[in-house]
């Protein structure tokens, strides 16, 4: 198998957990459903990295932190789904799960500077409108120099 | 990017930490932008737009400007 296609097969495999489960597979539990090892699989995050589809855990290479849109940790950007619930990376990757998912969702985050309950929806494919804004404090030439900041 | 009730809450935020405001976005938006980065993402053949590819991208939603230029992001495409 050449190296791209297994690294597509990592990347569904990633992916499919995330929507399945609402977390974050392991590179072990990767390897486990891949029937490879737990090192070709953090190479792979590696590649996946490269192409910004992907961002490990600081100092462990073996913990998922983004595939983005999905968080492999707890955000104020929480997406129910049907009876699941998802953790989102920020605003746009809010919007991005029910994006990916071709679903209905229902967003529940905050005012980023009053924490003020803000709650979207999305619906029939697009967001119920609701009065908000959205704050790019990076530009885009510099959203991956620190990607967990921007 | 972080999610506002308002231009004002926004405006708070950046004076609290002394940073400039940005261009701000508008749900309709952001929800274009959501789709074109992500509505095939769970694929096989689902990447990343490329930076030469998301200049077009921000200005067909109006996104307009430096601040939207991403050409100084160099990464593998594919």
């Amino acid at each position: 198998m050449d190296h791209d296609s297994f690294e597509t097969r990592v990347k569904l495999a990633i992916y499919g957990a995330f929507a399945g489960a609402g977390r974050a597979p392991t590179s072990r539990d990767v390897a486990a459903a891949l029937g490879a090892t737990a090192d070709a699989v953090e190479a792979a995050f590696d590649a996946l990295h490269a192409r910004r589809l992907l961002v490990t855990e600081p100092g462990d290479r073996s913990r998922i932190r983004m595939a983005p849109p999905f968080s492999g940790i707890a955000t104020p950007f929480r997406v129910a789904v049907g009876d699941r619930t998802y953790d989102a990376n920020c605003a746009w990757d809010a919007l991005g799960i029910p994006a990916a998912l071709h679903a209905d969702a229902v967003i529940h985050a905050s005012d980023g500077h009053s924490g003020e309950p803000i709650t979207l929806v999305v619906r029939d494919g697009a967001p119920v409108p609701e009065p908000c804004v959205i704050h790019f404090a990076v530009p885009a030439a510099h959203w991956w120099d620190d990607i967990i900041h921007t | 990017m972080l999610l506002f009730r308002s231009e004002g809450t926004v405006a708070r935020w950046c004076e609290a930490r002394g940073l400039p405001q940005r261009p701000l976005v508008r749900l309709d938006q952001l929800w274009q932008l959501a789709l074109t980065w992500y509505a095939n993402r769970l694929t096989e053949e689902s990447r990343r737009p490329a930076p030469d590819e998301m200049a077009g991208i921000f200005a067909a939603i109006g996104l307009h400007g430096g601040f939207w230029d991403p050409k100084a992001d160099h990464w593998r495409r594919g």
